[in-house]
């Protein structure tokens, strides 16, 4: 029961409507009892977090977004000594602000970054109010989700959408928070390179490219394309090694490769068999 | 109006209006519907205009596009909008908004004018009767000294898109009952070397791209591959049409279709679309080109049949790439150092792009075509194309933005409507009666100025050239000679200018910055909403309003996902004391005694009227429904897929379907360039590598070089159209808009690679100065990865904010430092990307020490420069 928010990482273009039209929406209009304005700038109710990955030529960008989870267990809820934070009927949790003293409790709180800030003016504490004030008018979308251009933001009923939501996952699940924001397609680690013969001049094709994870030794396979690209996606947070591999070639094997971030292992030399 | 349909309920006191918000500017083309939400007087929010608002989606026929597999495209019951138009209540309340007539401090009209100073001087307030006195007193004194020809409109481009109080170009009407005037006639700067080049080869009438028609389902159902070059759809459509282009970009990866992105930097599509990206670069794709024919000359891998019966003159090009014209065989051996792509990788996409139907994709605001020579790789692409079969299924040249532009379903890839609301309709010179009061491409007066070509008329008159430049003209006109000034047409001693765009869009800005400052132009009237760039060398400057203020008609006919008619009352009143240009443009007459032969006795909503039963819609709906509801969606045309895609036609029947060149063929060689200009080397009967020459010298192969080893790529700007939206302070907190310096002061972002960076000891955040002989700006530094090593990347389009006129500038307005000079020697277009500069950092402490004035200007802190920064005396 309630509203849920659908963030599709891999449907994210970087556009920035999600934060800028929120900002049309909260800079310089008052919805109290919902939420008062928030300052021109400074202030990210849903923020767009850029993630470059790799290195030339073997780069992509992905667009992590920032926004209160609306939980279910919400800490900012325990903590307030104002008691002026509370959850609707419909799962928004909101911070009344005329109720709120400004002891910021919240914000220490809050696990999650650049959700909840501080309105120094006001004294107050801001945050997503999931548009309440627009949900109650009868509104089915929030700005952020109506602007959306891709259906990278999808909000509505948890029913409407539990098919998606069985395939997402959550931000910290291990601090039990129950949040009503789910995300699909949060990028993990990648590990790219190419293959070229230097003797002919030519990118390798059909090469063998192992990957193994150095403490599981999980092995991943895959053949390199046209170009002598290959790419692994979906890795996580380690330490691997490469074998590079073509009937032919002298083998090759690349050790000690950590994806603390994303990499590209350059373009890798692959020589005859004399 | 209360809401109708959806859910809805209550509007808590709220008014709701619907405007279209494109940023074209010009030619009453619109698109980006929105319904504005209004309370007390104030803008209280922005949307997207919700088609299904007001009418049932049965109404307008909603169109559905099949791709391969059983995959469907279906526009979306809403406007797709970018940010651009979202944020937008921040350049109507910006405090940058011009709220009076200002006037130059030391500009008397009837004394010292000061001309010299301009750019440095101060402004002060004057009210609109002092303001129309000087105005009709200068055109007056100017007309009797000169004549009329001494006066030069420069309606422009960009910015707001109105028709009843059209931005642009009011004032040739009332300067035609005056008796002539000299018209800026705005070089094709989204199109220039298709426009100069391409449509040598394939006839492509206006702006020399290709044939759009049903396009978007071929690609999906047979298309196995497009290489984006020199293009970024994600950012340039949002100002044109929102974002369709993007939901389609995810499509076509969706429906398998490999994405290659030809380009120097990692660009917003490229970001998120690409499969792979292959920097290059700038201004070298012509070499890889070369190279990629050698492959499929060599190799035997391209259409031969299709050359001998859709082509001429490939024997040309043949004899040129295997290197028996020059000598020189173009390999990808030869191609590597030139273009920064190592040979194995050009052989690689030679045999991919042979091996699988192939298109090409371009979104206009990449740099590929606005470099020195562009007719080169804009020709040589078509001969590729060309080469592997243009017009069989999957082949093809194709663009996600301008759907239907100027009207026109040739350009339109996706289902058309039935009809395309057109207010220039009526306004043809059979019909010279219009709603739409801006600049059209017909009734040229006798005298007229290419906007590039406008520092050199003031500075080194008389001019020669060829073309009016006009995007509108056919191929023919570029064989045309023009000079300045024409016998009995004064040379040009006043502008009358609307919302410009020139020193930080156009090229050589602070060449046009020296032709101001000197004792040619004796007036420089400009009016604009806001107080930005070119408007700083004003001698007056007048308030604008913006269509928020103003009641309007609108036509969407830009937007790709269904065309609407939009009906635009006022919102809001006008701030201060700003009127709408067209009001201007009246006040104006009425001094003069010509009021109503220049309104002819119309009122604004006797013009609305006009433009409604003009615009094809009137058989559609009345006039009194598709006010009381606000806009009207035009139906699909249910025989829209009837038509062959693209080249189809011309591909199965070349003699019955022949291309709009004299021999009905892809013209490789050209005959008419060949008969017009037998001695051109810098525009050739057929494509050549011209890395530098007489016109430019802009390649890492000249000397200069070793001064500035570093080449830009200066593409549209993300964060705005042109020069507009730079006072938006929501996006001027994005870092890749602008990055704050240590003295508080937000500048325009530079990418620079880091090696690049560690070679000049730049860091992340710090700030530069990039440079060349020619001037420079300071930016602030984003050190990345998605720039290749040896090239930066700056937006053009940033706001001027000098340190020293026509030498240093604050804002990072790019373009006050790229090549004047044109295209080539006959081809009249610009060339502003794909240039040598430096870049190294600076010392802010030391640059405020010895520019005080400069450093000490007001600024606002997150909107930077505005009218209070180049008021006389400060703040008022």
């Amino acid at each position: 029961m309630g509203k849920v928010m659908v963030i599709d990482v891999a449907k994210c273009n970087g556009c920035y409507n999600c934060q800028i039209v929120c900002k049309d929406e909260h800079v310089g209009n008052d919805w109290t009892p919902i939420a008062k304005p928030q300052p021109d700038t400074g202030q990210f109710w849903t923020k767009v977090e850029e993630i470059i990955r790799g290195s030339v030529p073997k780069v992509k960008m992905a667009y992590m977004h920032s926004i209160c989870q609306h939980c279910d267990d919400a800490p900012c809820i325990k903590a307030c000594s104002a008691k002026a934070i509370y959850k609707r009927d419909d799962g928004m949790v909101i911070i009344d602000p005329t109720k709120c003293q400004g002891h910021r409790n919240c914000i220490d709180a809050c696990p999650y970054p650049n959700v909840i800030y501080f309105n120094w003016d006001l004294n107050i504490a801001q945050k997503c109010s999931g548009c309440a004030h627009l949900l109650d008018r009868g509104w089915k979308d929030t700005r952020c989700s109506e602007a959306c251009p891709t259906g990278a933001y999808t909000f509505g009923e948890e029913e409407d959408l539990k098919e998606l939501i069985a395939k997402a996952e959550v931000l910290r699940p291990e601090l039990k928070t129950n949040p009503r924001v789910f995300y699909l397609n949060i990028p993990k680690r990648f590990v790219a390179g190419a293959v070229y013969d230097p003797e002919a001049d030519e990118c390798l094709a059909e090469v063998t490219i192992t990957l193994t994870d150095s403490k599981s030794g999980k092995k991943l396979t895959a053949k390199t394309d046209i170009y002598g690209d290959f790419w692994f996606e979906g890795l996580g947070v380690g330490s691997y090694s490469v074998g590079i591999e073509k009937s032919g070639y002298l083998s090759q094997k690349k050790e000690g490769i950590s994806t603390e971030k994303d990499i590209n292992i350059g373009d890798i030399p692959l020589y005859k068999k004399v | 109006m209360v809401e109708t349909k959806s859910q809805e309920k209550k509007t808590m006191g709220e008014k709701t209006f619907t405007k279209a918000l494109g940023f074209i500017g010009a030619q009453a083309m619109d698109s980006n519907p929105i319904n504005v939400d209004v309370k007390d007087g104030k803008i209280v929010r922005l949307r997207p205009l919700h088609y299904d608002w007001k009418y049932q989606p049965e109404q307008f026929n909603p169109w559905k596009v099949e791709g391969r597999g059983g995959s469907t495209f279906e526009p979306k019951m809403q406007a797709v909008l970018g940010p651009l138009t979202l944020a937008y209540k921040k350049r109507v309340y910006s405090p940058n908004r011009i709220l009076y007539p200002l006037k130059r401090v030391d500009f008397d009209p009837k004394g010292n004018r000061n001309l010299q100073n301009r750019g440095k001087s101060g402004y002060v307030r004057i009210s609109w009767d002092e303001a129309l006195d000087i105005i009709t007193s200068e055109i007056k004194r100017i007309i009797k000294k000169y004549g009329p020809y001494a006066i030069l409109e420069q309606g422009d481009g960009h910015g707001e898109t109105k028709t009843v109080h059209a931005a642009h170009g009011c004032q040739r009407k009332l300067l035609r009952l005056l008796g002539g005037y000299t018209e800026q006639t705005r070089n094709p700067d989204s199109w220039e070397g298709w426009y100069w080049g391409a449509k040598h080869v394939w006839g492509m009438e206006p702006v020399g791209q290709g044939k759009q028609t049903n396009i978007i389902p071929d690609v999906a159902q047979n298309c196995e591959m497009i290489l984006y070059w020199g293009c970024d759809s994600e950012t340039t459509s949002w100002g044109w049409a929102g974002q369709t282009a993007s939901r389609l970009m995810y499509w076509f990866s969706e429906l398998g279709i490999k994405s290659i992105f030809i380009c120097p930097d990692l660009n917003y599509s490229a970001a998120v679309h690409a499969d792979k990206w292959i920097p290059i670069l700038p201004n070298t794709d012509a070499a890889l080109q070369f190279a990629i024919a050698y492959v499929w000359i060599t190799e035997e891998i391209y259409d031969k049949k299709y050359i001998e019966t859709h082509t001429i003159g490939f024997e040309k090009i043949r004899d040129y790439v295997l290197g028996k014209e020059d000598g020189i065989p173009k390999t990808p051996k030869w191609a590597e150092p030139l273009t920064g792509v190592p040979a194995r990788i050009i052989k690689a996409l030679a045999r991919d792009w042979a091996s699988k139907p192939t298109s090409i994709c371009h979104g206009n605001g990449g740099g590929m075509i606005r470099g020195g020579y562009s007719t080169e790789p804009a020709r040589m692409e078509i001969v590729l194309l060309g080469m592997q079969g243009l017009g069989k299924p999957g082949i093809s040249q194709l663009k996600l933005i301008e759907w239907c532009l100027f009207g026109d379903f040739t350009y339109m890839g996706l289902p058309k409507s039935l009809v395309v609301p057109d207010l220039l309709l009526a306004g043809r010179p059979e019909e010279p009666e219009a709603a739409h009061h801006g600049f059209t491409f017909w009734d040229l007066p006798k005298q007229i100025l290419p906007k590039d070509l406008i520092a050199d008329a003031i500075l080194n008159p008389p001019l020669e050239w060829y073309g009016t430049t006009l995007l509108a003209e056919p191929r023919e006109n570029q064989f045309k000679k023009y000079t300045y000034p024409v016998p009995g047409c004064s040379k040009i001693h006043m502008i009358w200018t609307d919302s410009p765009c020139w020193i930080t869009c156009w090229n050589g800005g602070n060449r046009l910055i020296e032709a101001l400052q000197g004792p040619e132009i004796e007036f420089f009237l400009a009016q604009q909403p806001w107080l930005e760039n070119d408007c700083l060398f004003a001698d007056l400057v007048l308030p604008v309003s913006t269509k928020f203020e103003e009641k309007d008609i609108a036509a969407d006919g830009v937007g790709g996902q269904f065309n609407t008619l939009i009906y635009e009352q006022k919102c809001i009143e006008p701030l201060g004391e700003s009127k709408s240009d067209w009001e201007i443009v009246c006040m104006v007459a009425e001094r003069l005694g010509l009021l109503k032969e220049y309104t002819g006795g119309k009122s604004e909503d006797d013009c609305i009227k006009f433009g409604f039963e003009h615009s094809n819609v009137a058989p559609f709906i009345s006039f009194e429904e598709w006010k009381e509801k606000g806009y009207y969606v035009i139906p699909t045309d249910p025989d829209w897929a009837k038509e062959k895609p693209g080249y189809r036609d011309f591909y199965e029947d070349p003699e019955k379907h022949p291309l709009k060149t004299p021999t009905g063929k892809l013209e490789f060689y050209s005959e008419t360039l060949a008969k017009h200009f037998p001695d051109d080397q810098e525009r050739p009967p057929y494509p050549k590598w011209i890395p530098y020459g007489e016109s430019h010298q802009e390649s890492l192969l000249c000397e200069r070089s070793k001064k500035y080893p570093l080449l830009v790529v200066s593409n549209h700007p993300r964060w705005g159209v042109h020069a507009n939206h730079q006072d938006v302070t929501w996006f001027r907190e994005i870092k890749t808009c602008k990055i704050r310096g240590a003295d508080g002061y937000q500048y325009n972002t530079v990418w620079i690679h880091p090696t690049d960076a560690a070679e000049r000891g730049i860091k992340d955040g710090d700030i530069v100065k990039v440079f060349n002989e020619r001037g420079g700006v300071l930016c602030g530094a984003m050190v990345t990865e998605r720039i290749m090593p040896g090239v930066i990347s700056t937006d053009h389009g940033s706001k001027y904010d000098p340190i020293v006129p026509g030498e240093l500038d604050r804002g990072g307005a790019i373009n006050t430092i790229v090549p004047h000079k044109l295209t080539s020697k006959n081809s009249a277009g610009m060339a502003t990307c794909g240039f040598l500069a430096e870049v190294e950092r600076v010392n802010l402490d030391e640059l405020r020490s010895k520019y005080p004035e400069a450093f000490s200007r007001p600024f606002h802190p997150f909107a930077g420069t505005g009218v209070e920064s180049f008021l006389y005396g400060g703040k008022e």
